[in-house]
């Protein structure tokens, strides 16, 4: 009996030195890049495209003989929106996996339970899309794109500005914690303008059947601009809510969740027009500045949403950080690099991209404005320019 | 808050009213007629109208014919369900019967992804705008056809159910099963055609309510929840009440969205309205039978 102990015990002690052996073995030259990703495939709301299009770079930079001889290892993991799913899969990729860096991430609830995780392990995050709060708070995350929070500042900008409204109803759907985040974005706007929405809801359904009561308050209420964080199928009953009411001269200040060619198809009239401040540059119409995206997402037959645009960026950002690293590919080496990484500047956004600064949330954001005007069908730029937030 | 801006909101809650006052008097049917409360039942009609939308904007089919074909889908898809029902679980009780529907839900939710991904569906309005003003309220169409689908349903239900031979025959089944078997009524055919026709209805409402808001396979599923809190008030019995819940749901809904002091409560009203009813049912039970 005592033997067969000894045994087993030899035995597990042989196994743990092998495997010690191996995970040594991995982070030698040669050893892939391990990166990863925590995002929301399954769930209410679901944002699949942008790992999608991460995965795209990787693939194109491994099939062109990986960063300085050395494949790139993309684990996606999916959090289904789920608390405990979300930290277990923040601990599968930095615990167990050992990546060096996270990238491409789009979820609903990643940063906000995570964040502290990350700068615990000491590693860093580049969101394709940040969503909720706790995305734009950490210094370990810098996500590629402004935001729900400054997106809502530059729609109603955009509104109030550039339209000239003067009415301005702020209906938001409040999901976990973005109450307060979606709050300062509208002292934003009346910081730097001076104005005061005509009225705030903030207890607006996510997910909601029928939107017509909303509406007829906001017609009541004199408004001729209603701003919404909406996603796509909310958003589609608000506007049809106001076309069931007859009311057509009101004009939908949305946010970049809206931006796609399948809202695009499913909204009919839009009333006075649906306006977007896009994250990212416009790619409902062909241009040079998306060419290249454009091209390795339908490679790759991954859909065109501001969301892959997202993916592509951080993807591309961390690639062209990872190549600027002499010596070994490390955790440590990778935080370095992003500290001293030169600023990155994209026509894609409307800013350069440097890590600490988008972490510190020390920079101008913008976006660019779109519009959906009824009967059309199709999106279209509504300027030439980047709109930005006045620094205040 | 003034008097006007509340009735503005009633009325504006009339068209969702309309739509669970429909689903609830296909519910009250179901569990009447087939023992059954089908949970998948906005699902049904959800992925028929789903398949409508795929005929015509993918198949190239006309509007109307594609709605046909959705509405013949829906029919079949409950009759398929219906056919399940009866044939394995006849003997079940009611709760094991409609705890089965759970499985159809799912499946016709997960399918839909599947096949059509997660955006909303382009479906071309059948009827849309404002039908008219009452003291400067707009009544849509939308909620014009809702109220009068929901009346005509409970109408044309309950005339069956007294008037012909089939609602004889049903009203046997349902009250007598055994008995009514005895006497060489067959159960079989008649609840998978019960099963078929609410399955066209839920087909029928979806197409006509999802041009008109959120089309998503969730939204329209889910408006199976508040239905059920409006059939409650008829017990899932009565077809009448099942309108008058399904209406005063919809106008409690409305109003409730128009009054500031009462924000936190307004994705609670069906399960308040539930929680409410249930009390009431209880209301003469002693402790001892009410546990």
């Amino acid at each position: 009996m005592k033997s067969r102990i000894l045994g087993a015990a030899a035995l597990t002690a042989a196994a743990a030195l092998v495997l010690s052996g191996c995970a040594g073995g991995e982070s030698g030259e040669g050893a892939p890049i391990k990166l990863g990703s925590v995002n929301t495939i399954s769930g209410p709301a679901t944002f699949p495209e942008a790992s999608e299009a991460a995965q795209a770079v990787f693939d194109q930079v491994n099939a062109d003989g990986g960063i300085n001889g050395r494949m790139i290892e993309y684990k996606i993991t999916d959090d289904k929106a789920d608390p405990a799913t979300a930290t277990a899969s923040a601990r599968e990729l930095v615990g167990s996996d050992e990546v060096v860096a996270l990238v491409g991430s789009a979820s609903l609830l990643d940063c906000e339970i995570n964040a502290k995780y990350y700068e615990q392990e000491g590693v860093r995050s580049i969101q394709g899309i940040g969503v909720d709060p706790g995305c734009f708070s950490s210094p370990n995350i810098a996500p590629a794109n402004i935001g729900p929070f400054n997106d809502t500042t530059l729609t109603m900008l955009y509104g109030s500005e550039e339209l000239g409204l003067e009415n301005l109803c702020v209906l938001t759907s409040v999901i976990g914690s973005t109450g307060p985040a979606y709050q300062a974005a509208v002292d934003r706007w009346t910081e730097i303008t001076g104005k005061e929405p005509t009225f705030v809801d903030d207890t607006v359904p996510y997910g909601g059947a029928d939107y017509t009561p909303y509406i007829v308050k906001a017609r009541e209420a004199g408004c001729d601009g209603i701003v919404a964080n909406s996603v796509e199928p909310d958003a589609i009953g608000l506007i049809k809510a106001a076309n069931q009411q007859g009311w057509d001269d009101v004009t939908f200040l949305l946010l970049t969740s809206v931006y796609s060619e399948s809202f695009a198809a499913a909204v009919d009239n839009s009333a006075a027009g649906v306006y977007v401040p896009a994250e990212f540059y416009p790619f409902t119409e062909d241009s040079d500045v998306n060419a290249d995206w454009k091209a390795l997402m339908e490679e790759n037959d991954i859909t065109l949403t501001s969301f892959s645009q997202g993916g592509y960026l951080a993807a591309t950002f961390l690639v062209e950080v990872l190549e600027s690293i002499e010596g070994d590919i490390t955790r440590d080496s990778v935080n370095q690099a992003l500290s001293d990484m030169d600023p990155i500047a994209n026509p894609m956004i409307a800013y350069e991209y440097q890590f600490d600064r988008i972490a510190a949330q020390d920079y101008q954001p913008g976006g660019w404005p779109v519009t959906l005007q009824s009967g059309t069908n199709a999106w279209e730029q509504a300027a030439d320019d980047w709109l930005m937030i006045p620094a205040s | 808050m003034n008097g006007g801006a509340l009735l503005q909101g009633a009325l504006s809650g009339l068209a969702a009213g309309g739509v669970y006052a429909v689903f609830a008097v296909t519910l009250t049917l179901m569990s009447r007629l087939v023992r059954i409360v089908n949970f998948a039942q906005a699902a049904t009609g959800m992925f028929a109208a789903f398949i409508a939308v795929w005929f015509a904007s993918r198949l190239g089919m006309p509007v109307w014919l594609a709605t046909l074909a959705g509405i013949v889908v829906g029919a079949l898809l409950a009759a398929l369900i219906g056919w399940i029902a009866a044939t394995w679980l006849s003997e079940a009780d009611l709760s094991t019967r409609s705890a089965m529907t759970v499985g159809p839900f799912l499946l016709l939710m997960s399918l839909s992804y599947i096949m059509f991904g997660n955006k909303p569906q382009p479906f071309a309005p059948i009827f849309n705008g404002p039908a008219f003003t009452v003291a400067g309220v707009v009544v849509s169409w939308v909620t014009v056809i809702t109220v009068s689908l929901a009346v005509i349903v409970a109408v044309a239900s309950a005339l069956v159910l007294r008037k012909t031979t089939i609602g004889t025959k049903l009203r046997a089944l349902s009250d007598r099963p055994t008995t009514a078997e005895l006497i060489g009524i067959s159960s079989k055919p008649l609840a998978i055609g019960v099963w078929a026709v609410t399955g066209a209805i839920s087909a029928v409402t979806i197409l006509i309510i999802a041009p008109t808001q959120s089309n998503d396979a969730v939204s329209l599923s889910m408006l199976i929840i508040p239905a059920a809190a409006a059939a409650l008030l008829g017990g899932f019995k009565r077809l009448d009440l099942a309108v008058v819940g399904g209406l005063l749901l919809g106008l409690i809904n409305g109003m409730v969205a128009q009054i500031n002091e009462l924000a936190l409560v307004r994705s609670f009203v069906p399960l308040l309205f539930i929680v409410i009813l249930l009390l009431w049912s209880q209301r003469k039970e002693v402790w001892d039978a009410a546990r």
